[in-house]
């Protein structure tokens, strides 16, 4: 008993920071119509930005997370222009396959800069808090806390700014939008700057409990992809709910197999859902 | 009507004396071969493997610029070309059929981590090209190489067995092992649990599954069985994360993992808190007092020398010079004299490739002493003589220390 609630906490800590990526990819899809897997790459953009602003200039991290958000976002929506936007015409299959090219690309050009060594934060590691048989570590309630702030933000500027309500009423349904007089091309590239900020808020939060490199992204997408197809593909609660739920299953599996299968059990919940609930827990565009 | 074609019976013996003759033309040495001689690196210069690949290609290069500047081999140049297996057994095969297939290289050096050595070999000696490798899962000398396989980096049984004797000299009652998957990790735990078992200690074990950002709840349980050491057996990334989780857990027993995982790079990584008093175990000891270790250090201008730059620099050093003993600069030629210019104790010791290739020209029998060890191989292309050494950071520094 004491094993599963010490595992369903470090599987809902775990899973609120890939709820925070997963929203990203989820947010792009409602509005563009295609899986952009370049959100790794742009976690680990987001994931240096933040390493930049916090250890070349003194920044204290939650501020850091801040540049992490604008930098991710920003190059979101420079790469989207540049490559991925003249291929809007063409099928969802041939885009996501242009941003697997494109992730690729922006790792490369991460290690090209900075090198592929490992960098680590200027925070200090900090012991785990003991309460009774459970403990949790105070960097986990930080990004806890970092990613429920940045999902709120989030949900308040979807449901009470006209900007929001617009981009949802693009995902909702782009023509109708488009005859009210709402530019879907602003709100696509709102979309992509929102979501890859996201991404980059997530990918600095990994890197803040463990390390940083060019790859940091890419070890944590196959989570991030479940837990938006596990949510719904374009529902953005259901992003949040899919996150936790790989989060759970990721941790809770080592009750029932050996550690060494841990990411077997995102396919495992892509092929449940598809399966048996293709539109996911939440449904698509709630 | 239709034009017939004739056929003479000259035009026939002529074709087909051509297409038996066409392999010879293209494979024969020193037949339509005036070109440079190509060797070749397969190095790490990305992944975990990365704070040794450059190293390696660094000490290549300057062997051959030394040859090179000499006068070349067998009259020839060595033209000298590194690939990037980015410390993954899919880029690994692309980048040696690469070599293999466009660049006509003859011997590949210093493929670092097993699951690339383990992918590359086969493409070796089905296209006769000799691998000098640093891979040390045993699995790989195992494999139907036909010869055309030696390795410098002492082989994963005799690393695990130099753990058990850490194990048991550091006073370990009850230990607990973690890796991730690899092609050795059950050679590892099979071999530490044979040697330290029957002397009373109490062995768990876990495979981890290294491409996970988080091994929290993995750490939680390791901490259930109240382990006095805790084996890290991970690459450099896996570490890191391990290493901070394990303080965050509050452990207060000795953590140890392979040399290779515990570098500067790991201390930078990990921060000084996280790393400090953590043993690096079975590094192969380069041979420090060796006039090659010397000779090395004046060539890269390097104060200290790791084991891969030394092993890099002796890969290089070795094919050269079987390739003179052979006068044949091919993978076969090295494959059939690698031993008779190492393994020859009798024979007149030499340090470098230069010394060496004077002494063969002048008909010498000699015998290769290098900066990483004696460089003796067995049958199937292990290394024979190896001392081993420990680390522990210590101040945020690797220092060596007795254990």
């Amino acid at each position: 008993m004491e094993k599963l609630v010490q595992l369903s906490l470090n599987g809902l800590m775990a899973g609120a920071v890939l709820a925070v990526p997963a929203i990203g990819l989820t947010m792009i899809y409602a509005v563009l119509r295609f899986v952009n897997f370049s959100v790794a790459a742009h976690m680990a953009v987001g994931a240096y930005a933040g390493y930049m602003l916090n250890v070349w200039t003194g920044l204290p991290a939650p501020i850091a997370i801040v540049g992490a958000f604008i930098s991710a976002g920003g190059v979101g929506i420079a790469t989207d222009h540049l490559a991925l936007r003249p291929m809007r015409g063409y099928s969802a299959l041939t885009i996501a396959i242009a941003s697997i090219a494109l992730n690729v690309m922006i790792e490369s050009a991460i290690r090209f800069g900075f090198g592929g060594r490992p960098r680590d934060y200027a925070i200090p590691l900090r012991r785990d808090w003991t309460f009774g048989f459970l403990h949790v570590g105070p960097q986990q309630i930080d990004n806890f806390g970092i990613a429920v702030i940045a999902m709120i933000i989030l949900f308040l500027f979807l449901a009470l700014t006209f900007t929001g309500k617009a981009m949802r009423a693009v995902a909702d349904n782009p023509m109708l939008a488009d005859s009210k007089g709402i530019d879907p091309d602003r709100m696509a590239r709102l979309a992509v700057g929102i979501g890859m900020g996201l991404a980059g808020i997530g990918g600095m939060l990994v890197g803040l409990d463990t390390s940083i490199d060019p790859l940091v992204g890419f070890r944590a997408i196959l989570s991030v992809f479940a837990a938006a197809v596990v949510g719904g593909l374009g529902s953005i609660p259901g992003a949040v709910v899919g996150g936790i739920a790989i989060g759970l299953a990721e941790e809770l599996s080592l009750l029932a197999m050996p550690a060494t299968y841990k990411s077997v059990v995102g396919f495992l919940a892509i092929l449940v859902v598809l399966t048996l609930r293709p539109q996911g827990l939440l449904g698509a565009r709630a | 009507m239709q034009k017939r074609t004739l056929v003479t019976r000259r035009a026939a013996l002529i074709t087909g004396a051509a297409s038996i003759a066409a392999p010879f033309v293209t494979t024969t040495p020193g037949f339509g071969q005036t070109g440079p001689i190509k060797i070749a690196g397969l190095v790490s210069l990305t992944g975990s493997g990365s704070p040794f690949g450059p190293n390696s290609k660094l000490a290549h290069q300057a062997v051959v610029d030394q040859v090179n500047a000499a006068g070349g081999l067998l009259g020839r140049k060595i033209e000298y070309i590194a690939e990037d297996d980015q410390t993954n057994a899919e880029a690994g095969v692309r980048a040696a059929r690469k070599l293999i297939d466009a660049d006509k290289v003859q011997a590949i050096m210093s493929v670092w981590a097993s699951a690339v050595g383990s992918a590359v070999l086969p493409l070796c000696w089905e296209s006769k090209v000799m691998l000098l490798g640093i891979s040390a899962a045993d699995s790989i000398a195992e494999m139907p190489h036909h010869g055309y396989f030696v390795r410098t980096q002492p082989h994963t049984e005799l690393q695990a067995k130099e753990f058990g004797r850490f194990i048991l000299a550091q006073g370990g009652k009850n230990i607990y092992l973690t890796m991730p998957q690899t092609p050795f990790t059950e050679t590892v735990f099979k071999t530490i649990r044979a040697t330290v078992e029957p002397k009373g200690v109490k062995v768990a074990s876990m495979i981890i599954d290294g491409k996970k950002t988080s091994f929290r709840s993995e750490i939680d349980e390791v901490m259930r069985t109240n382990p006095d050491m805790f084996m890290m057996g991970g690459y450099l990334a896996e570490n890191i994360v391990m290493s901070k989780d394990i303080f965050r857990a509050n452990y207060k027993g000795k953590i140890f993992g392979f040399a290779y995982g515990i570098t500067p790079a790991f201390i930078e990584g990990a921060g000084k808190e996280a790393s400090e008093g953590i043993y690096g175990v079975a590094e192969p000891s380069p041979a420090g007092g060796s006039s090659a270790y010397a000779k090395l250090k004046a060539l890269v201008k390097k104060d200290t020398l790791d084991t891969y730059i030394c092993q890099a620099y002796d890969h290089a050093n070795l094919v050269i010079l079987a390739m003179a003993k052979a006068k044949d600069p091919t993978g076969t030629g090295v494959r059939d004299n690698i031993r008779k210019i190492a393994n020859n104790d009798d024979a007149m010791k030499v340090d470098n490739a230069l010394d060496g290739l004077k002494a063969i020209a002048d008909g010498k029998e000699i015998k290769y002493a290098g900066a990483s060890g004696p460089c003796k191989f067995s049958d199937i292309g292990n290394i024979i003589e190896v001392a081993f050494r420990t680390t522990q950071v210590k101040d945020g520094k690797l220092v060596e220390v007795k254990s």
